[in-house]
């Protein structure tokens, strides 16, 4: 039962990278965006190749994993791929679901184009950059 | 002028000299004659008062002098109310400036404003040599050489109060069409005219206020929106008194405020175009006028100090400086008066300090002196003990009434500092951003701040193990009395273990 | 500098290298221009209402508890993390030598980059290229 464009703008709005903006913006999101279903043990996006697209989890639970690593567990709300979006370069970390998984995906381009449009968009992308470097900086000098 | 014989300084060697006597150069050398520092002063004036031997044109000054209020005229607290008037210590000579104004305003006018720094220099004994042009610097081993219209003079440190008072104009074409600020006439004069003031700043405003009797259209022209002080909370921005001219504009008076940038100023027979691109729409936007006036600011006259390795920045070319507005580039030039606007200090919130303004640069001036008697000439400030038990309340009252920390805000402080026997010793008055960027032994300072939402509320800085960490802040009042029962508690708590 | 030389100044950063001239120059008018002497702090870890900076000349050390983590010089900015998560700086920005900068108050950081998109593109893309910088160091 593939989700209504209404039923995917409730998703995006939970998301605090969509919060605040327009509702027009949301619902064209929603339009460009796809609903796709991992089973258990499928890569959603695998390190090193190059990424084209942001994902948003609305069912399941995945892992995040850098090497051997398993850095993150990720579920319902949270997103990720996002640093792709901005350039398009190859994946940091693989995201492995570890149940039947169901995700909202964005393409980069069409993330880029909606961007473009509303500047509210690119500061709640530039605050979540900014968060994940925080983070990213903290673990690496404790 | 006087004869040869009267004029004090003449040139020769002095341990300091100080260029300028408007407000800047006079409070420096009262500084400097209290603590007994053989000085000279010289100015290219004919007589004190600075650039309140001419401006401001139109109006009264912006800064107040009120004249009844909780405390009475000679004491130091009622600096706070008093913005004109220079710093002294004997009671005789504090708040000039009432007894000078005629007491239809609390905003003195400009005639009154130079009466009160000429007075404030004759009531205080100094003496100052009139008609002498600083013209050229070099230095000489330890010493500074000033070259002046009169002769050389010598001196191991300079204290530079020439304001920031050399007209700038941009280098427009068309320009020399245009009149600058500094050359305005009598108001009478632009009767009819259709005038074009660029600049939409206070020199702007101020202009269009005292010429919208007379001219019959006034456009005010610059890029960017005007900024009025009512929302940047500070005084930054056009002041109230000025905002007539906007009103004006927002009713359709006659005053036209254009956001604009000149590109060209053509002069026909008997008008003038002025070449304007809109900033909304990048559209050209000519406009025919009788006059252009540039309100396009000033720089600081600094002659050849940049040679000397004195640096300077920003349209108005002010120096680069010290905490203590001693030169970055050239140790031992100093900098009074509304210079020391360059010192930015922690700007918490982008709200600046009241470093340009009479009632900031006093103190300043008075923290630079007190530095370089320290520096130069081995002259330790007081530092008196004070019992631990007292310290909280000494604190709470400074920020209460201290007029250093409410006429800079987040940028003088009050300090206690420990000795290393243990001793609590009063530091004084100091610059916050030297305290808290200062090692040293554990410390406590505490200013009055603003905060981006207008909030007024105690600040304090206390330093452990040789680092001021964070700032913390006291609760606002609406009375701003901080001497209360729960400000109490909440300042012993963050200095308990460092001076309690 | 003048302010035409200001703006000169800008267009040959790459933060701002999308602006035309007009649009230079009223950013040019929004920051406030700043100079400070050698070893003083402009960005104070920990201390509310910092704001966001850009070096016209000059070099920053950046540190953290004392230890130096990293050097910017002309062009580079600073600030802008503090600003966009909220919270006080986690470093001290110290200048090396004399510094001259930009200087816009925190509190208008939010609404200079939603007036001016491309600016704030540059900072994501800044952002992002640290981002990968601070991961290649974890592995």
């Amino acid at each position: 039962m593939a989700l209504t464009t209404d039923e995917k703008m409730a998703w995006l709005e939970r998301v605090e990278l969509f919060q605040g903006l327009p509702s027009e913006a949301v619902r064209r999101i929603a339009e460009r965006s796809g609903e796709i279903r991992f089973p258990a043990g499928r890569h959603v996006v695998t390190q090193g190749i190059i990424g084209n697209g942001l994902y948003i989890i609305i069912a399941g639970r995945a892992r995040v994993v850098k090497g051997d690593e398993v850095v993150a567990e990720l579920g319902p709300g949270d997103f990720f791929g996002e640093l792709s979006v901005i350039d398009q370069m190859p994946r940091l970390a693989s995201v492995i679901a570890e149940e039947p998984t169901t995700c909202l995906g964005l393409a980069s381009w069409d993330l880029l184009a909606e961007i473009e449009r509303d500047p509210k968009l690119a500061l709640n992308l530039l605050r979540a950059l900014a968060l994940r470097l925080r983070a990213a900086r903290e673990e690496h000098h404790h | 002028m006087t004869p040869e014989v009267e004029r004090p300084f003449p040139p020769g060697d002095y341990p300091v000299v100080i260029v300028g006597s408007g407000p800047g150069g006079v409070q420096a050398a009262y500084m400097l004659s209290r603590l007994g520092i053989e000085h000279a002063v010289i100015s290219a004036d004919p007589s004190p008062g600075g650039m309140f031997r001419r401006f401001p044109f139109f109006q009264r000054l912006l800064s107040w002098t009120k004249p009844h209020v909780l405390y009475e005229q000679d004491t130091r607290e009622y600096e706070w109310y008093d913005w004109n008037s220079l710093l002294a210590t004997e009671p005789e000579n504090r708040a000039v400036m009432p007894g000078l104004m005629d007491g239809t305003s609390e905003f003195p006018s400009r005639p009154e404003m130079e009466l009160g720094i000429r007075t404030f220099a004759e009531r205080t004994g100094l003496r100052i040599r009139h008609d002498t042009r600083w013209e050229g610097t070099e230095r000489d081993g330890e010493r500074f050489v000033l070259h002046t219209s009169d002769g050389d003079y010598r001196a191991q440190a300079v204290i530079f109060a020439v304001g920031v008072a050399d007209p700038w104009m941009p280098a427009t074409p068309g320009f020399e069409h245009v009149a600058h600020y500094v050359d305005t006439r009598v108001p009478e004069t632009y009767e009819g005219k259709r005038l074009f003031i660029v600049g939409k700043q206070n020199s702007g405003f101020e202009l269009a206020s005292g010429l919208l009797h007379w001219a019959s259209r006034i456009i005010l022209a610059s890029p960017r929106p005007a900024t009025l002080s009512v929302n940047t909370h500070s005084l930054a921005g056009v002041r109230a008194r000025y905002v007539q001219p906007w009103e004006d504009s927002n009713l359709g008076g006659g005053v036209f405020i254009l956001n604009a940038s000149i590109e060209r100023v053509d002069r026909h027979e008997t008008s003038l175009t002025v070449h304007t691109r809109r900033s909304d729409n990048g559209e050209p936007f000519p406009v025919e006028v009788d006059e252009v006036i540039a309100a396009t600011g000033f720089q600081c006259p600094l002659v050849d100090l940049p040679d000397l390795g004195v640096n300077v920045f920003g349209q108005s070319r002010l120096p680069t400086m010290t905490n203590h507005f001693e030169s970055a580039g050239v140790p031992g030039i100093y900098f009074a008066g509304t210079i020391g606007q360059g010192v930015a200090g922690l700007k918490k919130y982008g709200i600046p300090a009241n470093s340009g303004a009479v009632h900031g640069a006093r103190y300043n001036a008075r923290l630079m002196v007190q530095h370089l008697a320290e520096t130069r000439f081995g002259r330790k400030r007081e530092r008196p003990a004070v019992k631990p038990a007292e310290v909280v309340d000494l604190l709470l009252n400074e920020a209460t009434t201290a007029p250093e920390l409410w006429n800079q805000k987040s940028y003088l402080a009050r300090a206690f500092m420990r000795d290393e026997d243990g001793t609590i010793r009063d530091e004084g008055i100091v610059s916050l951003a030297d305290f808290v960027d200062s090692a040293g032994p554990d410390a406590v300072a505490i200013t009055v701040e603003t905060d981006d939402t207008g909030d007024i509320h105690p600040a304090v800085y206390v330093r452990r193990h040789g680092r001021v960490d964070a700032d913390a802040r006291l609760d606002s009042s609406p009375l701003h009395d901080y001497r209360t029962t729960g400000h109490r508690k909440a300042l012993q708590a963050l200095i308990g273990h460092t001076l309690g | 500098m003048n302010s035409e030389e200001v703006v000169d100044e800008l267009a040959s950063l790459a933060l701002f290298a999308d602006l035309q001239r007009p649009q230079l120059r009223a950013v040019a008018h929004i920051f406030s221009e700043e100079s400070f002497p050698p070893g003083q702090r402009i960005l104070r870890q920990g201390f509310a209402g910092s704001g966001f900076y850009v070096i016209l000349e000059g070099d920053v050390a950046v540190r953290i508890d004392g230890e130096e983590r990293a050097r910017l010089s002309k062009g580079d900015f600073f600030g802008e993390m503090s600003l966009l998560l909220g919270e006080p700086p986690v470093a001290d920005v110290v200048a090396v030598g004399e510094l001259h900068v930009l200087h816009l108050a925190g509190p208008d950081l939010k609404g200079f980059l939603e007036q001016y998109p491309p600016v704030m593109f540059r900072m994501l893309q800044s952002v992002a290229r640290r981002l990968r910088n601070a991961n290649r160091l974890r592995n």
